[in-house]
């Protein structure tokens, strides 16, 4: 292989990686430079261009694919700014997917090595890589905010916003009392409701499933109702104020703690209700709500932000 | 050891701030890629072809620069020079270059002293 050939192997490899268009046009300048660029080696050092020193200035030149992409404009799809949380819901999505894949998977009766190492076969097979969706969805959305965000640079202004506001306003507070109020009238009697919409006529097995253990109503039902209608002075207070203060927000994630606290407790003293179905719906519900609160408080706890310098270690 | 990385990525992006200022300036008449090479090694901005030549390109592509091939005493070579874009963006950057390199200027000699 002499110098030429060396040359236009690495123009080859290129001009391939280039759009159709401007290949060949790319390929004949490309071409026509290095061997300029040889020549000029080959009178410096005050001999013959040989494949070597062809070699030498194309390593020097650039991998072909890195050389192929500065001809033409950088291309992001995710834009940098995106990039941390692209990576961050990513991997808190796979992490998610792969856990409830394997507890599903491990849930299933496994008598031996052999059926654990299938268990954990199938989960790979059936859940892992399957779960590359994920990411997929991900670059897909997060690539059509960025070209959205390209097409209409002009996006809306950073505005300034209270951290105590109330969302939605009094108004939404308001309606949040209502619905507690509400809310707590069915908790405290649900077959009320079957009163009210079939005038007492309903069949004994719906009152049967909307009825509580009395176990239930002497140890968890006070305790419960009086946490969830300690809401209702809460909300109160935070429409006289006009806004949430520190007091305010403490008393809440200590009233939601205290709730899921409570509710965890029924869940695991044993029946709720009489009928074993709506048992188990009640129950469901309870621990949706606790794994939704404690959600919620995590989420506040990772973006709060409190501004303060970093302590130093003296030496 | 980590000294030397930052010095090198730091001076690489200064580099890269100056890199298109500093083609533009030499392509106010027409010339191909080594001799413009050849122009800014010898004016003291040597810049390394794997960069210099596909930057022509780009800088074609964006409406600055126009080209055509010709064949003077050699093979057939391509020759780049500024457009009237070209021209008028040369022109403001080089406006604000200058006023950047007074600033900083200043900014080195009052910290030097």
């Amino acid at each position: 292989m002499n110098a030429n050939d060396v040359i236009e192997s690495y123009v080859a490899d290129v001009a391939v990686r280039l759009p159709r268009r401007q290949r060949n046009d790319v390929a004949f300048e490309l071409r026509a430079l290095l061997n300029e660029e040889l020549q000029a080696r080959a009178e410096e050092a005050g001999r013959e261009a040989d494949a070597a020193m062809a070699t030498e200035l194309l390593r020097a030149f650039g991998q072909p694919a890195d050389v192929a992409a500065r001809y033409r404009p950088a291309l992001t799809i995710i834009d940098p700014a995106d990039g941390h949380k692209f990576l961050r819901t990513a991997v808190i999505g796979l992490v998610v997917i792969w856990c409830a894949g394997l507890l599903t998977q491990l849930r299933q009766p496994i008598g031996s090595a052999s059926g654990l190492l299938g268990a954990l076969g199938q989960w790979w097979l059936g859940v892992v890589i399957p779960s590359m969706w994920w990411p997929g969805v991900l670059v897909v959305g997060f690539g059509l905010a960025a070209w959205a965000r390209r097409r209409k640079p002009q996006t809306p202004q950073w505005q300034p916003r209270a951290a105590d506001r109330i969302h939605g306003g009094r108004a939404a507070m308001a309606m949040g009392v209502v619905g507690i109020v509400c809310g707590l009238s069915v908790l405290i009697e649900p077959r009320w409701i079957l009163d009210l919409f079939w005038s007492g006529h309903a069949a004994p097995a719906a009152y049967t499933a909307l009825t509580y253990t009395d176990t239930f109503l002497q140890r968890q039902a006070l305790c419960l109702f009086v946490l969830v209608a300690l809401n209702i002075p809460l909300f109160i207070a935070v429409m006289a104020h006009g806004s949430w203060s520190a007091r305010l927000r403490r008393i809440e994630t200590g009233l939601a703690v205290a709730t899921c606290v409570a509710m965890a407790w029924a869940v695991l003293d044993g029946p709720i209700m009489m009928a074993p179905d709506s048992d188990r719906t009640a129950k469901f519900f309870m621990v949706l709500i606790i794994v939704f609160v404690l959600i919620d408080m995590a989420i506040k706890l990772l973006r709060s932000v409190r501004p303060a310098p970093k302590r130093q270690v003296r030496a | 050891m980590g000294d030397t990385d930052a010095f090198g990525k730091l001076e690489l992006e200064l580099r890269r701030g100056v890199v298109v200022l500093a083609t533009l300036s030499q392509l106010r008449t027409p010339r191909y890629g080594y001799e413009l090479r050849q122009a800014l090694a010898d004016k003291g901005l040597p810049i390394e072809e794997g960069t210099l030549y596909p930057l022509l390109r780009r800088l074609e592509t964006q409406g600055l620069l126009k080209s055509e091939w010709k064949i003077e005493d050699g093979p057939p070579r391509r020759y780049y020079a500024l457009n009237a874009d070209g021209r008028k963006l040369l022109k403001k950057l080089t406006e604000s270059w200058q006023g950047m390199n007074d600033a900083m200027g200043r900014l080195l000699k009052e910290d030097g002293q």
